[in-house]
């Protein structure tokens, strides 16, 4: 344990690396798990209006291209 | 099997069987093939649909037919698979357009995977810009996962050279 700033940005930084670096699958299995807690915490706080809580989707720049 | 595996499965039998042309795995769920996980509450398929004579209009109903006829249940402009609200994009950008072209096939527990390439990942989080994509961003920076050569040709293909500037002033201001 250290309140070395420095040394704890750098201890994250390398835990980070280790994450990453997990084999996909089981990188997946922590996204099922993260969204698990991110949708408890979301009910504990009174937020859920939605059977499915949902994202603000991204604005993807529509309507620059025509079909076919 | 993790329940995005499951959801993987499901959008490959929508190409199989000729429900679209081909996907990739964009967003949160695409980084996570590149980066540490991060916490998301769904999944963004990016599809490129089968040209058909006389269909000038895209629409995702087809993709949202054979999947409520599989347990898929459609909550507003999701389809809910595996327990995951799983949003479908059709290509609408030069730069989507590209980020598929080139996507990359990954094995998933013995399956194959379409996702965007780091590089094409990281360029759609700047183009977007929301707080979000700004720190995912961040995080394909600092993680070296991306080739800086390959992405600046990105970014100079979309007009994206101005805000990348602007991005490196805000976050890396004597840092480099």
């Amino acid at each position: 344990m250290t309140f070395d700033l420095k040394r704890m940005l750098e201890s994250k930084k390398v835990l980070r690396r280790k994450l990453a670096a997990r084999p996909l699958a089981e990188k997946l299995a922590m996204l099922d798990a993260l969204r698990e807690r991110a949708l408890a915490l979301r009910k504990a706080a009174g937020s859920m209006h939605h059977t499915a809580v949902r994202e603000t989707p991204g604005k993807y720049r529509t309507g620059q291209k025509k079909t076919p | 099997m993790s329940s995005i595996s499951q959801v993987i499965a499901m959008i490959n039998q929508l190409v199989e069987d000729g429900v679209i042309e081909r996907y990739a795995i964009g967003g949160a769920v695409g980084a996570t093939f590149y980066l540490e996980p991060v916490a998301t509450l769904d999944i963004d398929i990016f599809v490129v649909f089968r040209p058909e004579a006389g269909r000038s209009l895209l629409s995702l109903q087809p993709i949202f037919d054979y999947l409520t006829a599989r347990g898929g249940v459609l909550e507003g402009e999701y389809v809910v698979v595996a327990g995951w609200p799983v949003q479908f994009l059709p290509a609408t950008s030069p730069l989507v357009d590209e980020a598929l072209a080139d996507a990359v096939t990954v094995q998933v527990e013995g399956m194959p995977a379409r996702v965007f390439t780091a590089e094409h990942l990281a360029a759609i989080a700047l183009q977007i810009g929301r707080p979000r994509d700004k720190a995912r961003l961040l995080q394909f920076v600092e993680s070296g996962a991306i080739d800086d050569e390959h992405f600046q040709a990105i970014l100079a293909r979309h007009g994206l050279n101005n805000r990348w500037q602007e991005f490196e002033r805000t976050f890396f201001r004597g840092a480099k």
